[in-house]
């Protein structure tokens, strides 16, 4: 095979970067809108009303029982036809992986919100707080603390899973990656840079992980 | 919404959508055969007190645990044929591809339940006499395998999800068979809902095995 060349990439540096950015735009997004939608999830799954559990466990165990390319297929394809309206690339993108990442972390929250003791709600009631402040300054507070480890591999599952909107066309890093390793007839070089920006962003957030829990889990069992 | 629904279409075409199932169960199996053996490997080297061999291994493992698998797959399909001058079928590359990256989570689980092995029973090990390679076969292995089982069933299906991955490099798998019968009778929204259907039929189950497997260790433990 012929010699490798790596500066060939360097030549399309900006595009790669331009790329990438889209990529933690996308996700930041979706990071943010998910896990909103993951706790108020989370709290509908440990919720007494029955409708309400039902209907958040069907949605929770359809995304994560499916995969994630049918999920982005079936929103690109046909939500515009069901709604009648024209989604563009970005939107279907959002849409989609804010629905993925709900579910996953909806998961993460439910396992927090269990492991916050009897009592805690017990003192809620004593002190006579109402329902809103009793999620918003004693559930959530310690429901996040628990979650934050798993949130963060959640995100870097969530960053991973965003390769998949180029699928769709969306010019995310991936996708011009693979455009500029079809146009350079040099894929070894160019895939295995994209791969390795991917890594180096995704590995320190995954070391992140261990190094949290080991703090948080010192820090609760005081 | 004025859309009329004909599932027709896809119930007359189920045929190739079971075939793509066939593809799909097929590289899930021998993914899962690679990923159970390898990744059982590959703990262990994890665990080698030798920085010589557990540096590469770590390499290994963080890549693909690291990087979005549609990178890897990409990779694998453009990469691994020029490098090493390969030429194996796209099933058979899909199938290393899914299976090296199965192989990567797994020996994470492994090395988890391996590490959560007491260290009293090696030392019974060591007084019975037996030598390390039968202390691996008799006491490591089997609690292993018995403390990871939720893990690697998890593992195991998040595969068979990413295996829908290789439709965007041409393996005829179920997801490929869905896009393309979505193109041809043009009703995306009755194909991607069907097929969405069958891979949640397949997974829900195990994912629901898993809650009962884990229901059932806490209650043992507690």
């Amino acid at each position: 095979m012929d010699s490798l060349d790596f500066t060939a990439v360097l030549r399309f540096r900006d595009a790669l970067l331009q790329g990438l950015l889209t990529t933690l735009e996308l996700t930041l997004i979706c990071i943010v809108l998910g896990c909103a939608i993951g706790f108020a999830v989370g709290l509908a799954r440990t919720s007494t009303n029955l409708p309400l559990r039902n209907l958040s466990s069907v949605y929770v165990e359809f995304f994560r029982g499916t995969p994630v390319l049918i999920q982005l297929f079936w929103i690109f394809f046909c939500l515009p036809l069901l709604l009648g309206i024209e989604l563009s690339n970005f939107a279907s993108g959002v849409i989609a992986l804010t629905l993925y990442m709900g579910a996953i972390t909806s998961e993460t929250f439910r396992a927090s919100l269990k492991s916050i003791g009897r009592e805690q709600f017990d003192a809620c009631v004593a002190l006579g707080l109402p329902r809103w402040a009793q999620i918003t300054s004693v559930v959530l507070p310690q429901a996040l603390l628990r979650a934050i480890p798993t949130l963060l591999s959640n995100c870097v599952s969530l960053f991973k899973e965003s390769a998949l909107v180029s699928a769709v066309g969306m010019a995310d890093l991936m996708f011009i990656g693979s455009n500029i390793s079809n146009n350079t007839a040099r894929p070894v070089e160019v895939l295995t840079v994209v791969a390795l920006i991917y890594f180096v962003i995704a590995f320190p957030l995954t070391r992140a992980v261990t190094v949290i829990e080991r703090r948080i889990l010192q820090k609760l069992a005081v | 919404m004025n859309y009329s629904f004909d599932f027709q279409s896809v119930t007359r075409n189920l045929g190739p959508l079971f075939d793509g199932l066939a593809v799909t169960l097929q590289l899930t199996v021998a993914a899962n055969a690679i990923g159970l053996t390898l990744g059982f490997v590959l703990a262990l080297l994890l665990m080698s007190p030798w920085r010589l061999v557990r540096l590469p291994v770590i390499l290994f493992v963080e890549f693909f645990r690291c990087t979005p698998a549609l990178v890897q797959i990409i990779w694998f399909f453009y990469c691994v044929p020029m490098l090493f001058n390969v030429f194996l079928g796209s099933i058979t590359m899909g199938i290393l591809a899914l299976g090296f990256n199965l192989a990567a989570f797994n020996a994470e689980a492994y090395r988890a339940s391996i590490q959560a092995i007491p260290r009293e029973q090696l030392d019974a090990g060591i007084a019975l006499g037996l030598n390390p390679v039968q202390r691996i076969l008799y006491i490591v292995l089997p609690t292993a395998i018995r403390a990871s089982i939720p893990v690697l069933l998890t593992n195991g299906i998040v595969i068979f999800q990413q295996s829908a991955l290789v439709a965007i490099v041409a393996v005829q798998d179920l997801m490929y068979q869905a896009k393309s019968l979505a193109t041809q009778t043009y009703r995306p929204i009755e194909t991607f809902s069907v097929a969405a259907l069958i891979y949640f039929a397949v997974s829900f189950p195990v994912t629901q095995l898993v809650d009962y497997l884990e229901r059932r260790r806490l209650a043992v433990a507690g």
